[in-house]
């Protein structure tokens, strides 16, 4: 028989024959490479999956135009320079005043990515539901508190279109026939701080070169009066007028009780320009909306009205602008200091970091994952210690074994052999299983505190078998040292 | 005689008992740690987590989101603001929650000019000293309610040094724009008064404060003739997180039953501090910041709940070693144990005796385990939050009953199966 196989038929025989303590033995090992196995995963794991949990605190980097404005193929370039899996939401704000024109109050509007919100900002707490469809909004509990906004109730708002003279108009222009124009003068005005927005008109020119059909939006003046400005029986005494000479009282009568808005009107005429493809017809807008949701956050959001980009784009006629994009990053403060550098100079975007989020989480992250760290440390070596303590009782027993091979004149170094070939036999074994079961630990962790699948670390694999082979067989050598340094006789003897 | 044979096996087989009194700490010191850092690592993080700054604002009830919404200048003439007391503010120490209120710092908002540039300026609490009619000091401020701010330039302004009041800190944003550096002089002009006031500090907050000027509370009110009025409180306060009570309570806390009152509001859920804060400041509405409340509460409950299961993972390792260890340690007495019954003992002596030993060498392990986890638990307190670990009583029992149990379960079973066996089979080695 040669050596080898005699080496392997010990170790065998007396893993088998001495099943039950050999048992215990793996059972220790097996226990240590578990918690080993378990710990080390969600260790290495917890940093990812409590970054995630931080995003509840919602947006740490913010996009703002670097020019004039921000267009979504801006915004879009600017968010791919972060990677997919880090961006957890990235959500696209346009703000407007828009107004109640029956309660002579403006109110900020916000456009935006509902579905994006939901990632960016989940403290939100929404009572009824996000907006789906066009015309729903989701209504600030402040703006709902002052104006009394109830659930699947409707809301008018009305967009004026802002009221800076737009400079690129010519000034000369010659009023040819099919040509329409839109102008605006200050009417009767309203209450200030609700707006300033004047009597808008908007009219085409007949085959003559005199007004052949005319709108009035009076929606700024005061309804009952200054509105009958805009009604047929006003307008239709314009048409046929040569709109460069107009006076009020020789060419059209005021409306009575309203001269003011309709001097308006006639000023707003005869300052008219031609409407070309870049200037839009100015002209409010008025759109019922239903509230579908109640905001509450306890911040500032309350007291805005927030609507879908696409409803935002119909309101104001500028589909393609935004004002910020909030992103939710789940990167380390590092990571994101270089991601908002590389968007800044690409210059699609300027980008901010909410240092109020950052610099918290990094350090509340910080001590979350030096906890973690020291106690998976703490845990570990005691379980090392108490397994080689368990392996080590399990050696000294067979004192007398060795004793008796001893006498039978086996060479110390063969024993010393046998007995680490059966350390490291059990660490494997033990091991293997220790992984396994560790990884069922990690993964039951991460489901039941994260809701979410860890990610393994397949080279824990390795390491676990090898700690665990290491600390089986140093626990092994060092009562087998101590028995083969005593004398066979004594040994055998039970002294 | 049962004395003198444990005795005597104890001081005989010192190293084999040493062993199992070591495996035995090592378990109940693991323990001992595992379930104090557990039971305090809510508070722990809870206090880490206030770095993100006040979970409660109050403001005036009648307000006030007038100047928010409306987007009106508050110049008190168009329309009539409601504003909060100061020197109702040391009340928020009074209330049932006192104790959970880490820190408070009163607002004020005015405009004042700085030359021909109109500026916002905030009036605050920077470390403002209070010393409340029950007798207790306490210091109040921004100073740890806008921890993620960075003042590079200068230092934040400290109120009880001399001076204070006419110094003011401002926005690195407003500060380039304006050419403004620390240790300037300049002359705020408010709607009441002007200051000629000192540049403290230049901060860097990342978000609109950047753009304004900071001043100490007093100056605010004199500067817009506001004395001893605030707009606004920002408190930060430490909470249990929501659960369903807490969600009813927060929508009518009298729609509750009685007991179910009493519940809600001797436990520090963030609608019950709100409550109590209502309580005590006149004509006041206080709410909860949801993004830092609710964040909160999410991030302790994962916390706790990964403590708890790596808590659970421990514990069943450490028990499952020490119960192996002890069945290892009856195994290997085997030939005693025949050796026992040979000589005609009963098997319920042996099992006495058995017992016996290894309970006692238990308890000794047990000891000293708890005293080295309470070490552990400190350098983790110590390591991770600067703090020392809260060291609960209720630990010495649980740990205590589950080695012991551990212990039974471990050598019980093992000296029941030795028994059976024949004393002959034993002795003779070809068994067991």
């Amino acid at each position: 028989m040669s050596k080898r196989r005699m080496f392997l038929r010990m170790i065998t025989a007396s893993l088998l024959r001495r099943r039950s303590r050999m048992l215990i033995a793996l059972l220790s090992i097996g226990i240590g490479a578990t918690i080993l196995a378990g710990l080390v995963t969600v260790y290495v794991d917890v940093p990812r999956q409590m970054a995630a949990q931080f995003r509840s605190y919602g947006a740490n980097m913010l996009l703002v135009p670097s020019g004039s404005a921000l267009t979504r193929e801006e915004a879009d370039a600017a968010m791919a320079l972060i990677p997919d899996e880090e961006r957890v939401g990235a959500a696209p704000y346009r703000y407007v005043y828009l107004n109640m024109v029956r309660r002579q109050q403006s109110f900020a509007a916000a456009g935006t990515d509902f579905e994006q919100v939901k990632r960016t900002s989940p403290y939100f707490k929404v009572t009824g539901r996000y907006p789906e469809g066009p015309r729903e909004v989701l209504v600030g509990k402040g703006v709902a508190d002052t104006v009394g906004a109830r659930l699947n109730g409707v809301m008018e708002l009305t967009w004026f279109p802002p009221s800076e003279p737009q400079e690129d108009r010519e000034e000369d222009f010659d009023i040819l026939p099919g040509m329409t124009l839109t102008g605006r003068a200050q009417g009767y005005g309203s209450r200030e701080g609700f707006n300033d927005n004047p009597v808008y008109v908007t009219f085409t020119i007949g085959e003559d070169g005199m007004i052949a059909s005319l709108s009035v939006d009076t929606s700024s003046e005061t309804a009952g009066v200054g509105t009958r400005c805009s009604e047929e029986d006003f307008t239709a005494l314009f048409i046929g007028k040569d709109p460069k000479d107009l006076v009020l009282g020789r060419d059209v009568d005021a409306v009575s009780g309203a001269t003011v808005t309709s001097e308006a009107v006639v000023r707003a005429i005869m300052d008219a320009k031609p409407v070309t493809e870049e200037s839009a017809v100015l002209v409010p807008r008025t759109i019922n909306y239903t509230v579908v949701g109640i905001l509450e956050t306890g911040g500032e959001e309350e007291g805005y009205i927030y609507m879908s980009l696409a409803d935002m784009g119909a309101i104001t006629g500028e589909s393609d602008r935004l004002d910020l994009v909030e992103l939710s990053v789940s990167a380390t403060q590092d990571n994101l200091e270089r991601y908002a550098e590389e968007i800044t100079s690409s210059g699609h975007a300027t980008a901010r970091l909410v240092k109020r989020v950052t610099k918290s989480e990094t350090a509340v992250l910080g001590k979350l994952q030096a906890l973690v760290f020291l106690v998976t440390l703490v845990v570990l070596v005691l379980t090392m210690v108490s397994v080689s303590t368990t392996m080590m009782a399990v050696v000294t027993e067979r004192r007398r074994e060795i004793g008796l091979r001893k006498a039978l004149g086996a060479s110390d170094g063969a024993i010393r052999g046998e007995f680490l070939g059966e350390g490291l036999f059990l660490g494997a074994l033990g091991g293997l299983l220790g992984a396994a079961l560790g990884f069922v630990f990690a993964q039951v962790v991460s489901v039941n505190v994260f809701g979410s699948d860890i990610r393994f670390n397949f080279w824990l694999l390795p390491i676990t078998v090898i700690v665990s082979m290491a600390v089986a067989a140093l626990s092994c050598l060092l009562p087998v040292r101590r028995a083969v340094a005593v004398d066979p006789a004594l040994v055998l003897k039970g002294e | 005689m049962l004395f003198r044979m444990i005795k005597g096996a104890l001081i005989r087989q010192w190293s084999k008992m040493l062993l199992i009194a070591l495996t035995i700490a090592l378990g109940a010191s693991l323990a001992t740690s595992m379930i104090n850092v557990m039971l305090d690592v809510g508070d722990k993080v809870n206090e880490e987590l206030k770095a993100y700054g006040a979970n409660i604002v109050v403001k005036p009830k009648a307000s006030s989101l007038l100047s928010e919404i409306y987007d009106v200048e508050d110049d008190g003439t168009e329309l009539k603001q409601a504003w909060l007391k100061e020197d109702e503010l040391g009340n928020l120490k009074t209330i049932f929650w006192a104790f959970n209120i880490r820190d408070f710092a009163p607002f004020l908002s005015i405009s004042a000019r700085i030359g021909e540039e109109t500026v916002s300026v905030t009036g605050t609490w920077f470390n403002h000293h209070l010393s409340l009619p029950t007798g207790e000091e306490l210091d109040a401020g921004v100073r740890s309610l806008r921890s993620w701010w960075d003042v590079p330039d200068g230092d934040w302004i400290d109120e009880q040094a001399p001076g204070a009041d006419r110094e003011i800190m401002v926005g690195a944003a407003l500060a380039e724009r304006l050419g403004i550096a620390k240790g300037d002089t300049i002359t705020l002009t408010g709607t009441a008064s002007e200051a000629s006031v000192t540049v403290r500090g230049v901060f860097d907050s990342g978000d609109s404060a950047d753009e304004q000027v900071w001043v100490p509370l007093d100056l605010a009110q004199s500067l817009a003739g506001l004395e001893g009025k605030v707009a606004s409180v920002e408190v930060s306060a430490i909470t249990t997180p929501d659960n369903d009570l807490a969600r009813r309570a927060a929508q009518n806390p009298k729609a509750l039953s009685r007991a179910d009152y009493d519940t809600w509001y001797c436990t520090a859920y963030v609608s019950a501090v709100c409550y109590q804060i209502t309580e005590v400041i006149t004509d006041s509405a206080a709410s909860a910041v949801r993004q830092v409340a609710e964040s909160e509460g999410e991030i302790l409950n994962k916390t706790q709940l990964l403590m708890i299961l790596i808590t659970a993972l421990s514990l069943v390792g450490a028990a499952l070693g020490i119960s192996n260890l002890v069945t290892a340690s009856v195994m290997e007495r085997s030939r005693e144990i025949g050796l026992l019954k040979a000589v005609g003992a009963h098997d319920k002596a042996i099992t006495c005796v058995v017992m016996a030993e290894i309970l006692l060498t238990a308890m000794v392990g047990t000891a000293v385990g708890y005293f080295a986890g309470l070490g552990m638990a400190r350098f983790i307190g110590r390591r991770v939050f600067g703090s020392s670990i809260d060291i609960k009583a209720v630990v010495i029992p649980v740990v205590a009953v589950l080695i012991s149990l551990v212990t039974v379960a471990g050598s019980l079973p093992a000296i029941r199966m030795i028994l059976r066996l024949d004393p002959a089979e034993v002795l003779h080695g070809s068994k067991a």
